[in-house]
């Protein structure tokens, strides 16, 4: 019996692995057994293999949206505009590069992520609240403003050029609260970089970016530190749409407003 | 594990055919819709998947001057960073509080071991589509061979067949992803 064609053998075995053997093939199995050994370690491996599938509930067949797309191929656009491409919105960053490949790769340990981010509630009635972002945040120490000081390439121009940094002043915030701001335009929406010193350590704050029709776009949330903070947050919309940047508290209330001019 | 590092140089002449650089857009069009599939079976929420995806792809694309196409496929690597990217994404939301209404918070993933379903979900997100298909209808759905046969107009025989060698591909590619990194 092992000189069975291959399929068969597959055939037999997929049968007893979903309980469906005949008593015909159920004694064919059998002799297959007995002829050859490797069938049974087969189906122990296969066996314990499927005991863990029904664990995976369903399956969701999905295709990449256009949006999805379009923000894969502003990833190597954006980079011709700006050196440092800015994180998925809803997730931190991690800054280092990966590894190089290797089909172990994979057993390495991932690169921790500098700060937890806080994911946005997802109301409904606000517009465009498809890309649902968080802050991207370190903490910076007593020198502070990392993010607005550092280099980020030689793009520089006017408010709306892709890539530069175009600072903006935040008004409003109680006096022990210190924010430095800027915006940088990408072709896929509105980075949002802050370094912000003085808000209660431990208390979530949002970031949202104000449209000139005034609709808002939630840009994400960070946590207040006992030390300066640098955060850069994004928003899926253009910064000639932008009309101003407010930092809120989790329940809403205005800590401070940037509005910036129109371009 | 021991890492051995091999001169990039190693093997390579200028007479040789130069491994192939990582072409993002072709990258996406090829392997996106297995990463997303991947990312969203995982995850069970599109939003957070869709940004798994763009930030494996973010990270290839940085670090695309070290990708070495003799060392590994382009799609054996993608896997590699959206594995990590998804691992992430999934302890930050299960220890993260979600201020979210209930009628949009994401579908709980029930499952005694979160990390082996993981595994399992990244190594269906490989298979070939008919193969995952299958599998997914006999041993996720419980649909019968004969059920799903009358489904599909594929006979019962070669639907065993196929199932057979999807879980052979499945075990073997769960045997190459170490399921705790």
């Amino acid at each position: 019996m092992n000189d069975l064609e291959p399929d068969r053998r597959a055939e037999l075995i997929a049968a007893a692995l979903s309980g469906e053997l005949t008593p015909e093939e159920g004694a064919e199995l059998d002799a297959l057994r007995v002829a050859d050994p490797s069938v049974d370690a087969e189906f122990a491996e296969l066996s314990a293999l499927v005991g863990g599938l029904p664990a995976v509930e369903r399956w969701d067949d999905v295709a990449p949206s256009a949006a999805l797309a379009a923000r894969i191929a502003a990833i190597a656009a954006d980079d011709a505009d700006a050196p440092a491409p800015a994180a998925a919105p809803g997730l931190a960053t991690v800054p280092e590069p990966a590894p190089a490949p290797d089909d172990r790769a994979d057993a390495q340990s991932p690169p921790a992520a500098p700060v937890t981010p806080i994911r946005s509630s997802r109301r409904g009635l606000r517009p465009l609240l498809l890309l649902v972002g968080a802050a991207a945040c370190v903490a910076v120490g007593l020198g502070g403003g990392a993010l607005l000081t550092a280099p980020r390439g030689a793009v520089e121009g006017p408010p709306g050029t892709l890539g530069a940094i175009e600072e903006v002043d935040f008004t409003g915030a109680p006096a022990s609260v210190d924010i430095d701001g800027a915006l940088v335009a990408h072709t896929w929406g509105t980075e949002t970089v802050l370094t912000v010193d003085g808000l209660a350590q431990g208390a979530a704050f949002t970031v949202v970016v104000v449209g000139e029709d005034g609709a808002e776009y939630e840009s994400g949330a960070f946590l207040g530190s006992a030390v300066p903070i640098d955060c850069r947050l994004n928003a899926a919309v253009l910064r000639e749409d932008v009309a101003a940047v407010a930092i809120r508290s989790l329940e809403g209330g205005q800590i401070a407003l940037a509005e910036v001019p129109s371009v | 594990m021991t890492i051995v590092a091999i001169p990039r140089a190693a093997g390579w002449s200028p007479m040789s055919e130069p491994p192939p650089a990582f072409d993002l857009r072709a990258a996406f069009d090829e392997h996106g819709p297995s990463l997303l599939g991947f990312a969203v079976n995982a995850l069970r929420d599109r939003p957070l998947a869709e940004d798994c995806v763009q930030e494996a792809f973010l990270r290839a694309w940085r670090a695309r001057e070290s990708f070495d196409g003799e060392r590994g496929s382009v799609r054996t690597w993608l896997f590699a960073i959206i594995r990590r990217v998804v691992l992430d994404a999934y302890r930050a939301r299960d220890r993260t509080p979600q201020l979210v209404p209930q009628h949009d918070a994401p579908e709980p993933v029930t499952s005694t071991d979160p990390l082996e379903r993981i595994g399992i979900v990244d190594g269906l997100a490989q298979l070939s589509a008919p193969h995952r298909d299958a599998v997914v209808a006999i041993h996720v759905s419980g649909l019968s061979y004969q059920e799903y046969s009358q489904l599909t107009g594929v006979p019962v025989a070669t639907l065993r067949t196929r199932v057979f060698y999807a879980l052979r591909a499945l075990r073997t590619a769960l045997d190459e992803v170490d399921p705790t990194p």
